[in-house]
Parts: structure tokens; sequence; C-alpha cells
């Protein structure tokens, strides 16, 4: 009982990643969390880190622990690490933070720098350093076992000098700097010291952001609240790789991730991948993937396209980064997503939870979230410029060098009890798609929508079963023919409205029908709404007195994932070759349903039959 | 507009909820930091912190002191602007 609220905390945590959902994540494990392993977490500090203790839980939490957490008294770090019976000791911790904020350390270097000489300088720096590298020592030696955070320090945001401070011999920010190389230095000496960068940190956040006066003098909170999460999640990252949780194999969609645009329907030459903009962003975004590569991550590539589709791009684009070589392996094909990250994670031999998956597909993201929460989904936003930093925000990848790697990271992923998972649970995806609301309006194109009808007739290529491409005049002749009709179908679910993505168009011999067009945007796959558009073009032949119905699929290079689609409705073969095949369904038969989970609003204009009369052929 | 009115107090409520680790539905008129037992001085700041991320609002000095149950946090978040 207690691990569904977890489990739901940190679902709702993996996709707001705010404050207050780090702070529901944390009361959730503190009041169920009893059969998870313990994290302990002793934290040291001159400053109060209260504020921070939620996300650090969380951060835990997200590991698979029980966050146990220890709080030092404010400023008593001397007397807790020197001293070998204190509650420091005692605790036992699996991990030692110490937070020391350079101004209640040392008032005189953080805050009046320049009533220091040269020798008052290098006097206080001693000093710092000497305390530092004393307290270290000491909890090395009374507890061996635990790794240790120290942060470093980040510049201030006016420096004393002013214009003067990047040019001048005695500066504040270089004796900052030189601080930090001392701690640096000292840690490289002590086994298992690790610092924690805040000097990148609060650059990266600026000091408007990271810095608070208001918390520092009313509380001794020198951080803001937009550094909170920031902090408690690069302490996170330390206790993901010590934890031996670092992920190992980046996995990634193509359409609109590694290029814009889909390169089945735009080619080679459509798709935006190039030294301008919008091309630009998504060679920086190929460049960065590139960078975790060089590191030693592992990257899949996982598509629903014709491999030779995607082939093209990786072997002849002139901007393409990414080449067939980067990738270990690849899944490109029309299964589904889960199935393909069972795959890959089955074939390189490590656990889904050593998996990243990014993909900018929201449906995607959310199913892959629900029937593999071990994989980490990064769903990348629409803007392309936001890319890079969605993808390093979490830092993912993070080992240590001295690390405490778990063997059991790269432990084969066995049993065949995995083997039988591999076949996609149809029961999961229907609630699954039952929770989006999906809505579908089928209607007749008019003079707002069949500029747009017109156009999907002539842009789409994948999910067309003949690919006839038509004019607006076209269109207007099918609706107002006598013999024939055209449906265009709009989509929407519960976040939002894709617009009209289905076109349909019958034509009516005597007792037969026949689908001379039916087509879907490749957005709107995936969703079982290609079923519902045949669905009413059956039931509308029927209403039209027909008394069979014809549909046939014309082989193009892009439109191979629809070749079964009449047969897996259940229309029987009439003719096939290598230019395609005709079906047909005798409209006796048992009416074709709609999709549980699909909504489906008929206009009036759509339900009233086109044929009023069965005499009127 | 009503809709909105509604959706703040709910708001409310939830961060009240998610910061001190009770369900949503136990906080009312009678909720303070006399009553909620997490709602410490730890709390109150982890509350401050979580509400002005919420809101995005920026609590002055005498604000944070005052908001030490449900009522006056309406009152205040009121005075900054957010509507109930």
């Amino acid at each position: 009982m207690s691990t569904n609220l977890i489990s739901d905390a940190l679902q709702r945590l993996r996709s707001e990643w705010s404050y207050t959902a780090y702070a529901a994540a944390a009361n959730a494990v503190d009041a169920g969390a009893t059969d998870l392993p313990e994290y302990r977490v002793a934290w040291l500090r001159n400053i109060t880190v209260e504020p921070l203790l939620p996300v650090l839980k969380g951060e835990i939490a997200l590991t698979g622990a029980r966050p146990q957490v220890y709080l030092g008294s404010f400023d008593t770090i001397a007397t807790e690490v020197l001293d070998s019976d204190s509650d420091l000791y005692r605790f036992k911790p699996d991990l030692i933070i110490l937070s020391l904020w350079l101004e209640a350390l040392n008032f005189r270097i953080a805050r009046r720098f320049i009533s220091l000489s040269a020798q008052g300088v290098e006097t206080e720096c001693a000093a710092i350093l000497g305390d530092i590298e004393r307290y270290l020592t000491a909890i090395r030696k009374k507890a061996p076992n635990a790794p240790i955070l120290l942060n470093n320090f980040p510049l201030p945001d006016f420096t004393t000098l002013g214009i003067l401070e990047a040019s001048h011999k005695l500066s504040q920010s270089e004796v900052l700097q030189s601080l930090n190389l001392g701690i640096k230095e000292i840690a490289s000496r002590i086994r298992d010291v690790y610092i924690v960068d805040f000097l990148q940190l609060f650059a990266r956040i600026g000091s408007s952001q990271g810095f608070s006066s208001r918390d520092w003098h009313l509380s001794r909170t020198p951080y803001g609240r937009h550094a909170l999460v920031p902090i408690g999640q690069e302490y996170g990252k330390f206790i993901r790789a010590l934890r031996g949780k670092a992920r190992k194999c980046l996995v990634v969609d193509c359409d609109n991730t590694l290029w814009g645009g889909v390169i089945g329907e735009d080619g080679l030459d459509g798709i935006k991948l190039g030294p301008t903009h919008p091309g630009s962003w998504y060679v920086e975004f190929q460049q960065e993937i590139l960078n975790f590569h060089d590191r030693g991550v592992i990257l899949a590539l996982c598509s629903k396209n014709n491999e030779d589709d995607v082939l093209e791009v990786l072997q002849r684009h002139p901007s393409q980064v990414l080449r067939e070589e980067h990738f270990a392996l690849r899944q490109v094909n029309w299964d589904g997503k889960v199935l393909n990250l069972r795959r890959i994670a089955e074939q390189l031999n490590i656990g889904l939870d050593s998996l990243v998956f990014v993909d900018d597909s929201p449906l995607e993201c959310g199913f892959v979230r629900q029937e593999l929460p071990e994989v980490e989904v990064i769903e990348l936003p629409t803007d392309p410029s936001k890319f890079r930093s969605a993808l390093m925000s979490r830092s993912l990848f993070d080992t240590l060098t001295v690390s405490r790697e778990d063997r059991e990271r790269t432990r084969m992923y066995r049993a065949d009890q995995e083997r039988q998972k591999i076949l996609e649970n149809v029961g999961s995806l229907e609630e699954y798609l039952a929770k989006l609301q999906l809505t579908a309006d089928i209607g007749i194109p008019d003079q707002s929508s069949v500029a747009r009808v017109a156009q999907l007739t002539q842009k789409t290529n994948q999910f067309n079963l003949t690919t006839i491409r038509y004019t607006e005049g076209q269109i207007h002749s099918f609706v107002d023919g006598a013999d024939s009709d055209a449906f265009c179908v709009r989509l929407a679910d519960r976040v939002a409205d894709l617009g009209i993505v289905g076109v349909g168009v019958l034509r009516y011999h005597g007792e037969q029908a026949v689908i001379d067009t039916l087509l879907m945007s490749c957005r709107a796959l995936g969703r079982g709404l290609e079923n519902t558009l045949a669905a009413f073009l059956v039931n509308t032949a029927q209403a039209n007195g027909c008394s069979r119905i014809l549909g046939y699929y014309r082989a193009t290079k892009k439109n191979a994932q629809v070749a079964g689609f009449y047969e897996k409705l259940g229309f029987r073969s009439v003719r096939a070759d290598e230019n395609g095949s005709d079906w047909e369904r005798r409209l006796d038969d048992a009416p074709l349903a709609y999709p549980r989970w699909m909504k489906v609003r008929i206009s009036e204009p759509a339900l009233r039959p086109k044929r009023t009369s069965a005499t009127a052929w | 507009m009503d809709n909105n009115k509604n959706n703040n107090e709910e708001k409310l409520k939830q961060v009240m909820a998610d910061v001190f680790g009770v369900p949503a539905n136990t906080i009312d008129d009678s909720s303070s930091l006399e009553t909620i037992e997490r709602w410490d001085s730890t709390g109150h700041l982890n509350l401050v912190l979580a509400l002005e991320e919420q809101f995005n609002v920026s609590f002055n000095e005498d604000q944070m002191t005052e908001i030490t149950s449900y009522p006056l946090l309406k009152g205040v978040l009121q005075d900054l602007g957010v509507h109930f």
C-alpha cells in the first residue's frame, strides 16, 4: 500500500521536478518505506540546510532507498568531527556531507576582503584550508568507509575591486579560486573525498537566483529558493554514482529528436539538420550526444521508421553528426518502443534501470514511463533550443573514478520470464490510452477544412493506403458528388488537440463501396484512430446500402507499414502482387467496432447517408 | 473567474499537503502551526519556499512571520495578488 504512495509521489516528481514535488516525495518515503534499504547521510554544516532536506531525501528515494538523515547541530563541525564518540560517528553514516559557506567560515575573506593585506590574506587562507584538512583527516580516520562530499566556494555577486578585479594582482576572485584549488588538492590526498562544484552551479543559475540576502539574514540560509532543487540534485548525482545507479546507455529516437521533421515524410532534403537555424539546434544536440559517446556511454537508436530511411540519414546526410558506428545497436522498426527498449536492454546485457530514453513524443514517453518505470525518460520539450539542457541537467551517466561500482549493474539480464514479458502487454496499453480521454470528431470537409484535407493527401506518405494526391477542387467534388463521400477526422486528447489528422474517401458503384483513400498523419498514430476511421467508412458504406466494401493497398517506398492493415481488420484478400493488394469485406459480416477507449463524435452531415434509397442506382 | 478562485484554494491546500505530509482534504480554516505536527520552524521555512515557487510570489519579512495558519495564508496571498 505504502509502496504505491511512494511510487506515485516519485512519478509526480519525475514529471515536475519542483520543490513542492520533492517535499511530497520526501514525506511519502518518510511515512512508508520500511522495506527499502536505508541510505544514511550525516550532514554537517555552518549554515541552515534544512530547506534542502526534501530535495536530498527525494533524490535518495529515486535511487530506491529510504533516506535516514542526521543533521549536525548548527556550526559545531569541529566538535562533532574531532570527537570519536560524537553523534556523528554513532550514526554510522553511509555518506557525510560537509556544507561550508565561506562567509560563515571566514567573514573577512568573504565580506571585508579589501581590509586585508597580502600577508593577511595568506594567513586567513591558510587557516581555512588548515581547518578543512583537519576535519577531513579526522573523519577519514573515524569513519573510514563513509565518502565525503565537500563543496567548493562560489564567486560572490559583486567583487570588491569592481572593474579592477580581473586584472589586479591581489583580487578576491583570484583568492577564492586559489582556495578552491587548495580544497581540490586536499581532496586528492584523502581517500573518497569528492568536491561538489558550487562554483559551477552558482555560475550556471546566476547570483540573483542563487543567493538570497533575505534568507541569509532571516534564517542563515545563504542560497535562494531557485537554488534548492539544483543544489539538492547536485548531491543526488553523487549519491547515484556512489550507489552504482549511474546509467549506462542512452537510447534516442530519430524524428524530431536528432533532426527536425519526419524522415519518412520529408526525405533527406526536407528534414531540418544543418549549419543554420533551425537545423543547427539539432546539430548541437547531436554533438552533445556524441560527447556522451566519447565519455563511454553506450548509444542506441530506437525509432518507428523504415530502417532504410534512417540509414540514409546516418550514411549520407552531410550535417549528420552521429553515424552508424556510434550506435551500439539500432531498433528501427514499427514495433512499440516498450518492446524495443526491452530488446535493447537484453541485447546489451544490462538492466532496464541502465537505460535513459530520449523522445519528443509525450504519448511514447508516457507509455514507457507507465510500463517500464525503471527506465529514465527524458521527454524533450517542443522547442529544440531547449533540447541540450533537457539532456544535460540530470547528469544521469556520471560515475566516480574511484567508484563503488555495483557488479550487479552488468549482471546478465536474464530469465525466461523476461522473454515472456517481451510480448507487448495489450491490456495495459488500453489502460493507458483510456486515460488519455481520446476523442475523434468525424465530419465532412468544408470551407474551413478542405485546404488541410487536400494538404494531407498531398503530404502524407507513410500511413497512406493508396497515396493518391488530391487538390481542394477534387475534394469538393467528392463531397458534392452523388456517388462519393469524403470525410476528415480530428483527434484530441486530454492534453492537446491534434487537429485534422485523417482523411477517408469512399466511392460507390452499385452495391459496392471502394475505399479510395484512407490516410493518417504520422503524429496521430498509435492511438487506434486509423481503426476508428476504417470502422466509420465501413459503417458508412453499409448505411449507403452497399453489400460489400473493397480496400486497396498500393505499395510505395514509404508505406510498407500499412501493407497488412486491411488484413488486421479482417478483410479478405482478393488479389496480391508486388504492386500491392486488394481486400474485400462483406457488409453483412459483423460490423467493425470502434476502439473501446475512443470517444467518437460524428457530425450531422457525416451521419446522413449520401444515397437515400436502396434502388438509387 | 470562479474556476480560478477554486483552483487557488485547492492549490494552496495541495502545497501545504505536500510540505507537511498530510492529506489535502484535512486542511481547513482551523489548520495552523498549532494543529499540524510538521509545521515547526523548519516546516515553516519549507512552506514559504514552496509557496513562493507555486504562486510565484515573494514574501517580505513581516509576511513570513504572519502566515501561521490557513486563513492567514489566504489573507497574505491575497495581498500579494492571488485571487481566492
